[in-house]
């Protein structure tokens, strides 16, 4: 059976104190006021079956599987819906009742086109569980063989309405859980349909491919096409480990058969992070991009051709050696805090060179600097909480980031921020409204006057705050610069809008910034700096945590940055030997050009792309679902990986920076 | 003691339920001291005779299909369908979701290589019907659902009824694929 989706909907705040008393099955069982009786029946291992039903969601009723006799009632009713009384006489296996429930099954698949011998879910499917369960060798009713629609066209995720039992366990999870609301009932009676938005096809829909509803499907109606048929649950491995797809790092389930990535899941255990994303659930297991197997080397012509690990280390420890500390190393922050510490110790002690840095190494360098420059006005500021503090957020303010395309998750902390803590959402994108339908405000500053915005909001802040301007003199001087008109005349934006977002700041009890990386694209430290004051200043200049969360590219990116290495650009330091450590990152082309000026360039990484046709030495490389290690992800938490497939007879990428290490500090003529 | 006499006939199926049977393997031995086969597709006899167990495979989409049950229905004392097409109908039941012209006209006019091709119409053809389990034309006793059943339900089943019982499988060896 497909394991139950969590989440951390709650939604009874009923007093669960008083104690009560029933009696299920002649049995004097006991419970709390406010719990339902089902509930009451599965805390004492009295076994109801439901279908609709799904541990944190709310309850509806819907299938009807779980009715039980109650001695007050006239009629069978729903358990799981059916709020627990004191002194309440309960049968719940009455063979009436199992009748009941084998009818209620027959009824179902009897309603649409279940064709069991070819469904991808079969052998996962709860419908077929109970089936099973309650014998059901024929059905009684004739098949109405409704002709139904399939909706493909989405990226990842499939509708098969033929297999639909209408149980609405996705209508509620996309409501309660990924907090979007794109799926619901269309129609009317027997002509009841699950509908994306204004019934679209779910890939024009406002989904965003989290896929809390295909996890939440107790049948094969809502299809993984980027696992389908790769293997059943009951086949497959399954391992808890780190997603790797951004900074957040969630923990996932991966579920794997043959050493092949079948399934991404959210765990079991109780995390109150909610959903997992299009990227962590999808396109983690779909990768086009062919995988380099062996080290590579340049022969007398030229060529790159395939050679063992130990010519192709020899050959750069030789060269290596021979450049000295003309050499530098650049690497990926998708890798472990274990592999990169292993690089610097190459780079620093081995080849005595300064030269390292991130492909992500200027974000730090501008986020470090505005903080630097924000110092001066007193305390060191603490930024990047804890993202799951977005969920008590009442003010979010989302600058420069493409949140559903980078941050999915901050995405549906956001949305459930605005529906369940009613937050307001300020946008400040010139192109486009990031949470179309959400925002309750859209500021679009012209290109690249974003920090007079800020300071512009500000200054409106601090003047409506005496407490504020009295305690902070120079900041307040240093503002009135940014006189309401001079905002709106750089800014485009009209003098309404900028006092509705200043009403909104100066009501905000506890106020989020979220930043993304169109702000490195901007580069500019001072607008990191107007970004501090204001989160300061609404915060009523209360302490030095900072509710500013710069969203950063990859997983490790915090861990990198904590072991200085990405302190100085490298490319304004003309190193003449290279170590690219890739891994199985992308980089961007501007990196590319850059790299072309090295003399000679040795590329680590695990699949190819234009970078690998540049290096004189390749070496191969583990990717997420192979490595282990340490990583510091967002909030400053530090979590662990686990390999989840195994690659054989492949070194690990610190084995292979050891051997290398080892390889150059071998004196020549001692060998 | 007597030999049980069984029966069997693949309907609108793949045949895939009777090599299940075939898959029982060393258990054959032992049930060909207590079974003996009729006509049956494995003793290619065509004509069904009085029998104590009647076993059908496939579901009845056409004429001649319902006349098949109903015949082995009138001869056979207990009547036991193999496999999701006899049970439910099975993946025959997709052609219920368009008509039978619309099929016709699909296989014979759209789909064909030759031209101008026309559905036959003799009477001397078994019509096609809409696709119905058998217990929606003649009664049956026992089911072993299945795509195919594997030769452990089948087992079960003929020894249930060897034991004088009707087979009802349990949960845990059913299954739909």
């Amino acid at each position: 059976m497909k394991p139950h989706v969590v989440c951390d909907a709650t939604w009874r705040s009923e007093d669960k104190m008083q104690e009560i008393t029933l009696t299920i099955n002649g049995q004097s069982v006991k419970g709390k006021s406010g719990d339902t009786v089902l509930e009451i029946c599965r805390a004492n291992d009295i076994y109801i079956p439901t279908l609709c039903h799904l541990d944190g969601l709310t309850d509806v009723g819907a299938c009807r599987l779980c009715v039980v006799e109650i001695q007050s009632e006239r009629k069978p009713v729903p358990a799981c819906n059916y709020p627990a009384r004191d002194g309440l006489v309960i049968k719940t296996n009455t063979p009436q009742i199992e009748k009941y429930r084998k009818q209620v099954i027959e009824l179902m698949f009897a309603e649409r086109n279940h064709f069991c011998m070819y469904c991808e879910q079969s052998g996962d499917c709860e419908l077929q569980q109970m089936a099973y369960r309650y014998q059901m060798d024929n059905v009684r009713f004739q098949g109405l063989f409704p002709v139904l629609p399939l909706d493909t066209l989405s990226e990842f995720l499939a509708i098969d309405h033929n297999r639909c039992i209408l149980c609405g366990r996705c209508v509620r999870v996309c409501k309660e859980v990924a907090a979007l609301r794109t799926l619901d009932f269309g129609g009317r009676g027997g002509q009841t349909m699950i509908a994306a938005d204004i019934n679209q096809p779910l890939g024009e829909s406002s989904c965003t491919l989290c896929g809390s509803c295909l996890q939440a499907c107790p049948t094969g109606a809502i299809i993984n096409k980027a696992s389908v048929y790769k293997g059943k649950v009951a086949e497959c491995k399954s391992t808890d480990t780190l997603c790797q797809g951004c900074d957040i790092g969630c923990e996932i389930k991966v579920m794997t058969k043959d050493e092949n990535l079948v399934r991404i899941e959210t765990p079991d255990r109780k995390t109150p992070r909610g959903p997992l994303c299009k990227i962590g659930r999808f396109e983690q297991l779909t990768e086009s991009r062919a995988r380099i197997n062996s080290p590579m080397m340049r022969n007398a012509k030229g060529e790159l051709k395939t050679c063992t690990m130990d010519e192709a280390l020899n050959a750069v420890a030789k060269k290596f050696a021979e450049l000295g500390n003309g050499c530098g190393a650049l690497t990926s922050t998708r890798l472990p805090s274990e592999t990169i510490n292993t690089l610097q110790k190459l780079v620093k002690d081995t080849l005595k060179s300064k030269m390292i840095d991130t492909i992500d190494g200027k974000d730090y360098r501008l986020i470090s600097s505005g903080i630097r420059q924000y110092n001066n006005n007193g305390a060191t500021p603490e930024v990047d909480p804890d993202i799951e503090g977005i969920l008590k957020a009442d003010c979010i303010m989302v600058i420069g980031a493409n949140i559903d395309r980078s941050h999915p998750v901050i995405g549906n902390l956001i949305r459930r921020a605005v529906s369940q803590n009613h937050a307001k959402l300020i946008v400040v994108d010139s192109n486009q409204d990031v949470f179309p339908l959400w925002s309750d405000l859209w500021l679009k500053p012209e290109t690249g006057t974003d920090r007079a915005l800020i300071n512009g909001l500000s200054r409106i802040v601090i003047n409506n705050n005496k407490q504020l301007t009295e305690s902070n003199s120079e900041l307040c001087r240093v503002l009135s610069l940014y006189e309401a008109d001079k905002v709106t005349a750089k800014t485009s934006i009209n003098e309404t809008q900028l006092q509705s977002a200043a009403k909104m700041l100066g009501q905000s009890k506890n106020f989020y910034i979220i930043s993304g990386n169109k702000l490195s694209e901007q580069n500019d430290a001072d607008l990191i700096t107007a970004l501090l004051n204001l989160s300061y200043l609404v915060q009523n200049g209360n302490g030095s945590n900072l509710n500013l969360i710069f969203l950063k590219q990859s997983i490790n990116s915090q861990g990198a940055w904590d072991l200085g290495i990405a302190g100085k650009d490298i490319k304004t330091q003309k190193p003449r030997g290279l170590y690219l450590l890739l891994s199985d990152d992308k980089i961007n082309n501007g990196w590319v050009e850059w790299l072309k000026g090295i003399d000679y360039l040795v590329v680590q990484a695990s699949y190819h792309s234009p970078v690998v046709d540049l290096a004189d030495v390749v070496l191969p490389s583990l990717i997420w679902a192979e490595r282990s290690g340490s990583y510091v992800t967002a909030g400053k938490r530090a979590m662990q990986a686990h390999p989840v497939i195994q690659r054989s007879g492949s070194l690990t990428d610190e084995e292979i920076l050891q051997k290398l290490i080892q390889k150059i500090n071998v004196k020549p003529g001692r060998s | 003691m007597a030999k049980v006499k069984v029966q069997t006939a693949w309907l609108d199926s793949c045949s895939g339920c009777h090599m299940s049977f075939l898959d029982l393997d060393e258990a054959l031995i032992g049930l060909a001291d207590k079974l003996e086969f009729g006509a049956s597709p494995i003793t290619d006899f065509k004509h069904f005779t009085p029998c104590d167990v009647g076993i059908l495979e496939g579901s009845i989409s056409n004429s001649h299909d319902e006349e098949v049950a109903k015949e082995l229905r009138a001869n056979c004392k207990i009547l036991l369908v193999l496999g999701d097409c006899a049970c439910f109908g099975g993946i025959n039941n997709m052609r219920n979701l368009f008509s039978t012209q619309d099929i016709m006209a699909r296989y014979y006019a759209t789909e064909s290589t030759t031209k101008g091709s026309v559905a036959p119409a003799s009477k001397e053809l078994p019509g096609l019907t809409k696709v119905r389990p058998v217990n929606q034309v003649v009664k049956v006793d026992c089911y072993v659902p299945g795509c195919p059943p594997n030769a452990s339900a089948i087992l079960y089943a003929l020894s249930e009824l060897l034991n004088g019982r009707i087979p009802v499988l349990p949960g845990e060896i059913m299954r739909f694929d």
